[in-house]
């Protein structure tokens, strides 16, 4: 009794001691959103005061206000923002998914040599392929529009890459049993890998979504139209000429997280300990 | 028979593949192939006479001291993809265990990667700063008195964008580690326990191994992902100071966006190319070595 | 396929493209006379609302919301909107990508020659010899020249640009120094040294104006020598390169470059908290001069010339003049009504721009108006004469930056090496000269 007393309280400080050092190095990991919402609370003047003051002595949320009720409010460009990632990164997890499996679980010639193909084409600087993409959109006529940047959004090499490399480790098993009880890859792929890719799936959601709600270099260029404008064109309001307003921009860039963290918050209820286990033993 | 059944799964293989296969053709392979044609030129961007200049770009490239440069401190850049997939590793296996605050902490260490890359780069210029930051404060405090100029010496600075970059791309590392330490079985990591097996034993016998795909996953997009990007280093140091910062990909960036001279960016993005395919082909020929599916 | 004849196909892929996208921007002088005729203007008188789009890269608030408010008022069948861009890499990229896939752009706003030459060699700032009844000469002054460009006018250059160094009055007296009126680099050195107090610097610059007085000596003498070979060579760019460093490094006068740039200073603040008691900047400055709220500030600002590297002050010219080239799109299709607008623009309608730094430059703008608009109720902050000196009086010549950024960035990488002890000065001559040498020839 007293032993399993005493080893309960072993582990309780072990956690405890593990938790402590984690926090630690979480400060590291923290601090810039810290600064982001500290000076979204803070005068001009106070912005490049040393030593850093991590609580304003005056917090103001007047530029927290401007942000929403301004000439410019961002509101439209957080609805378009919301548009534009959350159906790109829908289509691009379910494209992901079913490309991922084909590389991975269907035998057929010349897989490898197209997969290579498949993955240089991420290697390509962006830069030079934005003269070629928006020709071919204004020929298409959806250049300054949301699809310009929702289109190519559903395409994700790195998601069928990864989401490969999670189908290659679902064991061989669990799939043969299900055709030799005569089901099809597509009915395997619904019923069985997706469930079990579950927790691949949402970190690819949460990772793509961050990469779409982020996106400034495609949004810059290819909307022109100040109603179509996402949260980081939005941001740009706030250089000023020859300077930047940090309040305003910090103001604007913490509301802007928030989506984000939303999503990551949702996405790890399912990065949970995968059925693939259990199902080789049932 | 056999060759129905082959047949037919190489067209349900298209099937699955297909609409990416589109997808890539239409917004990658087609508009590379076309900045690989103006590799051969010297179109000027917005301008409409174009000449074809044959091989001038990539003679240019060549004698380019600028492209050296920049490959050189693209590989010293590259050196922070391992560390931080290493120290990821490490975060994801003890954010998997029980311990307190567990969700909390998984967030807190993903915060940097979606953190406005403004306040990144403000931040850590104020951390840095050679006479007030804190990092220096620190170091003084414990006797050193010369402490590095981080940022703000040629000699020094790429080093710095190592250590911000392993600090941003950690979050991402281990949020893809957690995935895949969701597909270990704790029976199997239980059994290991029993037969006597001690933690660290079980992290490199056991873990390690098992989650190889995934190391391998995160080396080559994060070896591609690092070697392609470049808004990091723009907000934070333009490339500066001198051309201490400046790695290839920010050089196609300048050349591309700043000069509008797309034949020479696109050369550049080629040899780019060529690095990022040569280095993955490696990996792709070494993964027998070490990946377990 | 033989390679030659794939090499052919994919150039004449990729010529055809060019031309798809800059097609409508082709051959502007020639649809210049059509479109300028009177009898463009029509849809002016027509009745039928026109509806112009102006793109700048001032932030509305910051004066040109008022500009074009005040002109739609007055304008019903012109109506103009003004779209932002951000005068950085990307936005100029924007609005080049706009105007290349044939968006609504009638009027741009350049802030660089550099950004200017581009956009006529492509076709798109549309040559203004067409409109006969406004002599951009004779109303913007002798100033005006640095903006013709092949002898013509693609635009009208609005404002004038001042650049300058301004001056915490108070600590000038305290120390008994007086307001210069044209000066060395030398005799700033001296004061900068006067003016430190304690750790503080007395000397701050902001990053954009930080090498013109290298553009100032070269720009008149020319960049290249007569054999076409490069001239950053010149003695004085070596003296600059001296004195700042001789600043920086022994009389901690001005701060370190690196720690300048990689700490981001905030220059403005630094000078107008009254820390550092001169500052070379432009006319930008007044912007955040005049706001209290966020600036509070408990002295006067006094104004001097941008000091000279050149001996003789007769030998000295210095950046500035006009700015703001307004130029209208070759390809929009309502450019008598974008010329009516402009016209109204330059000759006073800009008058609100004043609030954040910008004077118009044409003589029939009221001056008057312009400077109480640039002052606002703070005018007893600032030490006038000095202000008007540097503003309108100074009769020192002018220059408008035209080295091509490829250029002004190896400079910028190679002096930056110098002042951060990386290389030495021999050294960084050389090499700013080889890399100059390598650019003329590539660009012959």
């Amino acid at each position: 009794m007293a032993k399993s007393k005493n080893v309960v309280t072993a582990s309780t400080a072990k956690q405890g001691g593990i938790t402590l050092i984690m926090l630690f190095f979480a400060v590291i990991m923290i601090v810039p959103f810290v600064w982001m919402i500290s000076t979204s609370l803070k005068t001009p003047i106070q912005v490049f005061e040393y030593p850093i003051k991590w609580i304003p002595s005056n917090p103001t949320w007047e530029h927290h206000v401007k942000v929403w009720t301004g000439a410019k409010s961002f509101g439209t460009y957080y609805v378009n923002s919301l548009k534009i990632s959350i159906i790109a990164t829908v289509g691009a997890t379910f494209l992901s998914a079913f490309a991922a499996y084909g590389f991975a679980r269907i035998h057929f010639k010349g897989r490898e040599a197209l997969f290579m193909v498949y993955l240089s084409m991420m290697m390509i600087p962006p830069q030079v392929l934005f003269v070629p993409k928006f020709i071919m959109f204004e020929w298409a006529g959806i250049y300054n529009t949301h699809l310009a940047l929702i289109l190519p959004g559903l395409f994700t090499i790195f998601g069928v890459f990864m989401l490969r490399q999670f189908f290659l480790s679902i064991p061989n098993e669990i799939t043969e049993s299900a055709f030799i009880d005569g089901a099809g890859h597509f009915r395997i792929f619904f019923k069985l890998v997706l469930p079990l890719a579950k927790p691949a799936l949402a970190t690819l959601a949460i990772i793509d979504f961050s990469w779409h709600w982020n996106d400034y270099e495609n949004a810059l260029v290819f909307l022109i139209d100040e109603g179509l404008y996402t949260v980081p064109l939005g941001l740009q309001n706030f250089i000023l000429e020859n300077t930047v307003d940090y309040n305003g921009m910090m103001a604007a860039a913490s509301a802007g997280i928030l989506p984000m963290i939303a999503v990551f918050i949702i996405g790890q209820r399912y990065i949970i300990q995968g059925l693939t286990n259990s199902a080789v033993k049932g | 028979m056999t060759n129905n059944w082959m047949k037919r799964q190489r067209l349900l293989g298209y099937i699955f593949i297909g609409p990416s296969m589109l997808g890539v053709l239409l917004f990658f392979l087609i508009p590379a192939a076309y900045s690989f044609g103006l590799m051969f030129t010297n179109y000027k961007f917005m301008n409409p006479n174009v000449d074809f200049v044959g091989f001038a770009n990539i003679a240019r490239l060549v004698k380019d001291p600028m492209f050296y440069k920049s490959l050189k401190n693209t590989v010293i850049f590259l050196a922070a993809v391992p560390v931080s997939i290493g120290i990821g590793f490490i975060v994801a296996v003890v954010l998997n265990q029980k311990i307190y605050l567990k969700k909390l902490l998984r967030g807190i260490y993903f915060m940097p990667y979606i953190t406005s890359g403004v306040a990144v780069a403000f931040v850590w210029m104020l951390l840095f700063h050679p006479k007030q930051g804190p990092i220096n404060g620190l170091l003084r405090s414990i006797g050193i008195d010369n402490p590095p100029g981080w940022l703000s010496t040629t000699t020094s600075s790429m080093f710095a964008i190592d250590i911000i970059w392993i600090w941003f791309m950690l979050g991402y590392n281990m949020i893809i580690y957690l995935a895949a330490l969701q597909e270990v079985s704790p029976e199997l990591l239980e059994a290991a326990k029993i037969d006597g097996a001690k933690p660290g034993q079980i992290l490199r016998k056991i873990i390690w191994p098992l989650v190889s795909p995934t190391t391998f996953l995160l080396l080559i997009t994060g070896l591609i992902m690092t070697i392609k990007t470049f808004g990091i280093i723009q907000a934070i140091t333009q490339g500066g100071p001198g051309s201490s910062t400046t790695i290839l990909s920010l050089y196609v960036y300048q050349n591309a966006f700043r000069y509008y001279d797309m034949g020479y960016a696109s050369t550049l993005s080629w040899a780019l190319f060529v690095v990022i395919l040569l280095i993955t082909l490696v990996q792709w020929i070494g993964q027998k070595r070490w990946v377990h599916y | 396929m033989s390679k030659k004849t794939w090499f052919a196909g994919m150039t004449s892929l990729v010529i055809a493209s060019g031309v798809l996208t800059g097609c409508s921007g082709n051959g502007n002088a020639v649809n210049t006379g059509a479109e300028a005729s009177p009898s463009a203007s029509a849809p002016i008188t027509s009745g039928e609302t026109v509806k112009l789009k102006m793109w700048g890269g001032v932030p509305p608030e910051s004066g040109p919301q008022a500009v074009v408010d005040a002109w739609n008022k007055e304008n019903p069948n012109i109506q103009v909107e003004y779209v932002r861009y951000v005068n950085d890499d990307e936005g100029n990229l924007k609005l080049d990508t706009a105007m290349m896939t044939g968006q609504d752009v009638d009027l741009f706003v350049n802030y660089t020659l550099s950004h200017t030459n581009k956009r006529i060699d492509s076709g798109f700032a549309l040559d203004l010899s067409g409109f006969t009844d406004y002599n951009i000469e004779e109303k913007m002054g002798s100033d005006s020249e640095n903006w013709k460009i092949n002898g013509k006018f693609y635009g009208v250059p609005t404002t004038k640009s001042s650049y300058f160094v301004a001056l915490n009055k108070d600590a000038l007296d305290a120390a008994g120094l007086e307001v210069p009126k044209e000066w060395t680099w030398n005799e700033l050195r001296e004061y900068a040294v006067k003016l430190k107090t304690g750790d503080g610097y007395g000397f701050l610059q902001h990053i954009e104006p930080y090498a013109d007085p290298l553009d100032s000596v070269l720009s008149q003498e020319g960049y290249t020598k007569a054999d076409g070979t490069s001239k950053l060579d010149q003695p004085l760019v070596k003296s600059w390169l001296e004195t700042l460093n001789g600043m920086m490094a022994t009389d901690k006068s001005t701060p370190p470059l690196g720690e300048q740039l990689t700490s981001k200073m905030p220059v403005e603040q630094e000078f107008l908290s009254g820390n550092v008691p001169m500052l070379n900047i432009g006319a930008w400055l007044l912007r955040s001069s005049n706001n209290f709220t966020d600036f509070p500030r408990d002295f006067k600002i006094a104004f001097a010339p941008v000091p000279r590297l050149t001996e003789a002050a007769s030998d000295y010219v210095t950046r500035g003049g006009l700015g703001d080239y307004i130029s209208i799109n070759a390809k929009s299709k309502k450019q008598a009504a974008a010329w009516e607008f402009l016209k109204w623009y330059a000759d006073g309608g800009m008058a609100p721009m004043a609030s954040g730094g910008r004077v118009p430059a044409s003589k029939d703008a009221d001056q008057a108006t312009a400077l109480d608009n640039l002052l606002g109720d703070k005018a007893d902050t600032y030490d006038l004469d000095s202000l008007k000196y540097v503003m309108f009086e100074n009769e020192t010549p002018t220059y408008v930056r035209s080295l091509p950024q490829e250029v002004i960035d190896m400079r910028t990488q190679e002096y930056e090496n110098y002042f951060l002890g990386t290389q030495s000065l021999d050294e960084t001559i050389a090499k700013m000269v080889s890399r100059h040498n390598e650019f003329l020839k590539l660009n012959k």
